[in-house]
């Protein structure tokens, strides 16, 4: 049964890629990818974490970890790709309007558009990017998040495995004062500041390693002394031989 | 005297003379064999990959199996949290500072110095170049920090043991300590030491989430060598969690 949804997933993900086919290699469309979450450049939050994705499928379990946001606040939180984005973090030279600081829509060209939307509760589409009543509030700036049986698009489950998909936890307190304000509106939501919106931490969800590593030599296996031994245990019975004769000669003198 | 007396004497002598120096070059030898680099230590043969979906540690087995009429209960077993729910409890964990040593006294290990490891282009985990140095994997968590951070190190050079020798001798409650450069200590006890065959290795057991907390996996070879491809046929694998010291 598994192995058939398994097949079905695979021959669906081989068929989405043939019209990239030339680009790479299909992949399978299962797999465990881990993303390290490190501070957004520019807007300095000294947080970071570790996101897991597991993929079955088109559904995806999400197991999360932040500490360092801001406390007791809404955080925004997604996994994000595009096609034609560079699957990565955004960089100071995507600070387009040159203001010090990223926003969402500035950290696009590096991972794309929202494509999950990690609520804790109900809706899980890009219609939730922002409804900030539904994701985790980082108690103590430490966010705790498991959510698992996302259902995704056969595209973004094979985006996640081909290590394609990027987390992004928003939410940042740009003037420190411990909460989100400000004059600057966000770029997503007029009726929210930047600080509830702008790009936090992120990470690259990448594939776990493939198989297991070779990790030695073979100096100390069991078949590298065989020659020896057979030449010591050779020797040895020769002795019995020549024992044996020395021993009867004894016996002949007496 | 008679003349054959002596003679046979001689012999005799010669005879006597062969059979120490056949005794002691093929004792010495013998020994050299077998107490040479003695065979690494060896936990459990391989088990068979636990299927993906299958829980890390199957609690009890009184159960009678599902039966086709009545399926287990489908979906993830993480049950979705809820507004209500307190926070998931992930276990002490730590920031983000790269390992730059190991210590697990348990097994005489040692070293300063861990190198960042990478993928091939197959996508396997690279091994280190010095058989005396571990290697972290740089592409994963840092140990201490949320998720499994990953070591890995030789069993063996060409003539003898290397850095992770040993590593099959651990034992479950046996600690293992990485220093990180941010002079903190990220200490770690062993849950298990497994042995795997590379043939039909358990990739999501190994390199992804298990536990739900900061954990360290560290990695050599093990079982036979395999001659004709230059590699041993498995990976040891041993398991551990941090605790707050």
């Amino acid at each position: 049964m598994r192995t058939t949804t398994r097949i079905a997933a695979v021959a669906l993900g081989t068929a989405t890629l043939i019209p990239f086919m030339g680009a790479g290699i299909a992949a399978a469309a299962d797999g465990n990818t881990t993303a390290t979450l490190r501070p957004v450049a520019l807007n300095n939050v000294p947080a970071s974490g570790t996101a897991m994705v597991e993929v079955s499928g088109t559904r995806i379990d999400v197991t999360m970890a932040a500490s360092g946001l801001l406390a007791d606040s809404p955080h925004a939180a997604h996994i994000h790709f595009a096609d034609e984005a560079r699957h990565e973090c955004p960089r100071v030279s995507d600070d387009s309007n040159k203001d010090g600081q990223l926003n969402t829509t500035e950290g696009g060209p590096a991972y794309g558009d929202i494509v999950v939307s990690l609520t804790k509760t109900g809706d899980t589409s890009p219609k939730s990017g922002l409804a900030v009543d539904r994701f985790d509030t980082a108690p103590g700036g430490e966010l705790k998040y498991q959510r698992g049986s996302i259902n995704v698009s056969p595209d973004v489950a094979q985006a996640i495995t081909n290590g394609e998909s990027v987390v992004v936890i928003h939410g940042v307190d740009h003037n420190g004062n411990g909460k989100y304000d400000g004059d600057k509106k966000s770029d997503l939501d007029p009726n929210l500041p930047t600080e509830a919106t702008d790009p936090a931490v992120c990470g690259v969800l990448r594939a776990a390693p493939a198989g297991g590593m070779d990790t030695g030599a073979g100096g100390t296996s069991d078949t590298t002394d065989e020659g020896m031994l057979l030449l010591g245990g050779g020797l040895l019975l020769a002795a019995a031989g020549t024992g044996t004769l020395t021993a009867r000669k004894v016996r002949n003198r007496a | 005297m008679r003349l054959s007396r002596l003679a046979g004497d001689r012999r005799g002598i010669l005879a006597a003379a062969v059979t120490a120096v056949l005794l002691l070059t093929g004792g010495a030898l013998v020994f050299v064999a077998g107490r040479g680099p003695a065979a690494p230590p060896q936990p459990a043969p391989p088990q068979p990959a636990p299927a993906v979906a299958a829980p890390a540690s199957p609690s009890t087995t009184s159960e009678a199996p599902p039966s086709p009429a009545s399926p287990a209960p489908s979906g993830s077993s993480v049950p979705p949290a809820d507004a209500t729910s307190p926070q998931a409890d992930f276990g002490p964990l730590l920031g983000p500072s790269d390992p730059v040593a190991l210590r697990i006294p348990a097994i005489g290990v040692d070293t300063r110095g861990i190198v960042d490891l990478g993928l091939d282009r197959t996508g396997r985990l690279e091994a280190p170049k010095d058989f005396a140095k571990t290697g972290w994997y740089a592409g994963g968590p840092t140990p201490g920090e949320f998720g499994p951070a990953v070591i890995g190190g030789h069993v063996d050079s060409q003539s003898g043991p290397a850095v992770f020798y040993r590593l099959g001798a651990l034992r479950k409650g046996d600690v293992a300590e990485v220093t990180r450069a941010d002079k903190s200590v990220a200490r770690f006890v062993i849950d298990r030491v497994a042995r795997y065959s590379k043939a039909d290795f358990p990739t999501a057991t190994v390199y992804g989430n298990t536990t739900d907390r900061a954990e360290l996996r560290l990695i050599t070879c093990g079982g036979a060598f395999d001659q004709s491809t230059g590699h041993y046929v498995d990976n040891i694998v041993a398991f551990g969690h941090l605790v707050v010291r």
